[in-house]
């Protein structure tokens, strides 16, 4: 695994899950966030409910307000997660997540339980006491959350720990696009290389750097496939056209690729099914 | 095996995991038909089976992310946890609570003497001494309770909201009505959040949690023994007597559970520290809950009962069956035969 801060759930399928764990700074974000909105929801409502109820039946529209005040400050972050499969709206905009560690969805007690400690772990809390206004506002400081999460190994605040959850970021991952270069492209003749053989690494990492060159513009691609072009030209003791490993090393890492994992397979005609995917021809393929 | 063949022939498997899973994301999806759980069973060990050959040759991390992402989301719709309904709420409040904090007694023992103790202590001190109330409560505080339970007595609730120990303190000629429907408004969400952050505050080890007893009790206390020393006594404990049986007791059993919460840390016993956190934690949370429900249940009788224009002595009849109903609702309610 490259990324570190990656948490494993083996589940009973017997396959080893992973999701990416989030730090303090995404999860402030989407604290703010949900700070925000539920500050605007309390003034809108609030100002609504006033208007509406305080020439009818000004005593129940004080209750509600503080009812809503009473939901707004315990429940949004309980009902939110637990509905909402461990997202608050905060949450959903910044991508995160909270579940157990179990990798199971958050349950209702869990949720309660990493919700209700947060008042332990926003301490010490600001006062900000606006005098004639009347509204006072309470700004967390979050410092055993801090702590915690930079002494647990997997960022959990206390909340959490009690609690047994872990807050993930849950990207939408999208099945990447083999790159279409290799249908196109010959394999290395034999005769120009030596015996040495690319190992299991080399051969993915090319084929990941080709699949995902469309986010890179032509000429970063080209300058930074050129290192490995090079490298592997030499490596393979290439006898061909060294002229062209230069200048379309992105076909030369392709033919590689193409020469080492089609070798030892049995020639059979995959393509024979019609692929919708050739649609154009690469910059490089015409090496 | 090649990965272009493997993915062109999983793909469209792949493809069908996605729809299934989309159509379990939305609430329109109904329930699932059994043919297809049996379908969805199947492509999640195939998901599952991919992932793990996919990781072992190492055909890339964007594929790894792909699947994993598909075996996550697959893992969560079924794993779930179990859905919320009324009947395991009801269930929760007739037996699992009583049943929890009697499992947990001795966790409320101590709460409650740090909570009554310092309240039966002040009360008789500032009774005796009633200027002692004012190194506690602020002056202008003292005032406007003397006015509530004096004769004249309307009162807005913010002015009696004062810290964070007033809530018994209420009271108005008035009776049913708008100003009942803003004071229970007013008793959810201030009760109840003090009990919510007597709890939670045990998580600092227990500090929190005792030191908000403590202040709670001095201050009610002395509030009460400050309105007694004023002559109001029937009317502040008509008052206060019928709520009082499940707001005082709701307090002092949140304690209980900040106290395990911090206490779990304290005497981990044969677990590590964090493991015996896990396991209280999750009982002590329930417990919480539950004293929420109760004070819940107390500020609708503070709010439309204890101040209703009925003679003091139904209030006393009604108040004491309410302790006994407490009594025996957590003392019985939920025995296993």
């Amino acid at each position: 695994m490259v990324l570190s801060l990656n948490l494993s759930i083996e589940t009973p399928e017997n396959v080893v899950l992973t999701h990416q764990l989030a730090g303090p700074t995404y999860r402030l974000a989407a604290y703010l966030i949900d700070l925000v909105l539920r500050v605007g929801v309390f003034l809108g409502l609030t100002t609504f409910i006033m208007v509406v109820g305080a020439m009818t039946l000004p005593g129940l529209a004080i209750g509600t307000t503080l009812l809503l005040l009473f939901l707004l400050e315990w429940g949004y972050t309980i009902g939110f997660e637990f509905f909402w499969q461990g997202r608050t709206p905060g949450k959903y905009i910044c991508g995160l997540r909270a579940i157990h560690e179990n990798g199971q969805p958050l349950s209702w007690w869990g949720a309660t339980l990493r919700n209700l400690v947060r008042i332990g772990d926003m301490l010490p809390t600001m006062l900000l006491y606006g005098e004639e206004a009347g509204i006072f506002l309470i700004l967390p400081i979050y410092g055993p959350a801090l702590v915690a999460m930079l002494m647990s190994p997997k960022l959990q605040r206390l909340g959490d720990l009690a609690a047994r959850t872990v807050v993930v970021h849950s990207r939408r991952a999208r099945l990447p696009r083999d790159p279409v270069i290799y249908d196109k492209i010959p394999p290395l003749d034999p005769a120009e290389i030596n015996a040495v053989v690319p190992r299991s690494e080399t051969l993915a990492l090319i084929d990941q750097f080709l699949g995902r060159r469309s986010v890179l513009t032509y000429e970063r691609g080209h300058e930074l496939a050129g290192n490995l072009a090079q490298a592997l030209a030499q490596r393979l003791d290439y006898q061909g056209d060294s002229d062209a490993v230069r200048k379309y090393p992105m076909a030369f890492l392709a033919r590689v690729y193409v020469t080492f994992t089609k070798d030892n397979e049995p020639e059979v005609d995959v393509r024979a099914e019609p692929t919708r995917r050739r649609r154009r021809v690469p910059a490089g393929a015409s090496a | 095996m090649n990965k272009q063949r493997f993915l062109q022939k999983r793909r469209q498997e792949w493809k069908r995991f996605e729809q299934l899973l989309a159509r379990r994301g939305t609430a329109s999806g109904g329930r699932p038909k059994p043919a297809e759980i049996t379908e969805f069973s199947r492509l999640l060990r195939e998901v599952s089976n991919d992932l793990a050959t996919i990781q072992a040759h190492d055909w890339g991390q964007g594929l790894v992310e792909y699947l994993n992402n598909l075996a996550a989301r697959g893992h969560d719709a079924f794993y779930r946890a179990s859905p919320a309904g009324w009947r395991p709420a009801l269930e929760f409040i007739v037996a699992g609570f009583p049943r929890l904090f009697r499992r947990n007694a001795g966790y409320f023992a101590v709460a409650a003497a740090l909570f009554f103790v310092p309240l039966a202590a002040t009360w008789i001190a500032v009774q005796n001494e009633p200027t002692l109330a004012l190194r506690i409560v602020p002056a202008e505080q003292l005032d406007s309770f003397d006015e509530m339970y004096g004769e004249a007595s309307t009162s807005d609730p913010e002015h009696a909201a004062g810290g964070e120990g007033s809530d018994d303190d209420d009271v108005s000629d008035h009776g049913f009505g708008e100003e009942r429907a803003a004071m229970a408004g007013f008793y959810v969400q201030h009760n109840v959040g003090i009990a919510l952050q007597c709890f939670a505050r045990g998580i600092l080890l227990g500090v929190g949690t005792i030191s908000t007893l403590l202040y709670n009790g001095i201050v009610i206390g002395s509030v009460a023994g400050y309105v007694l020393s004023l002559g109001h006594s029937e009317k502040f404990l008509s008052f206060v007597v019928s709520h009082g049986s499940f707001e005082l007791t709701a307090i002092a059993i949140a304690g209980g559970a900040g106290l395990m919460l911090g206490d779990a840390f304290v005497h981990a016993g044969q677990r590590t520290r964090l493991e015996s956190l896990r396991v209280r934690g999750m009982e002590a949370v329930q417990i919480a809950g539950g004293a929420a429900v109760m004070l819940v249940v107390a500020a609708m009788i503070e709010a439309f009962w204890s101040p209703a224009p009925i003679p003091a002595v139904a209030k006393y009849v009604v108040g004491g069956f309410l302790w006994v109903l407490v009594a025996l609702y957590l003392g019985l309610s939920g025995v296993r035969r």
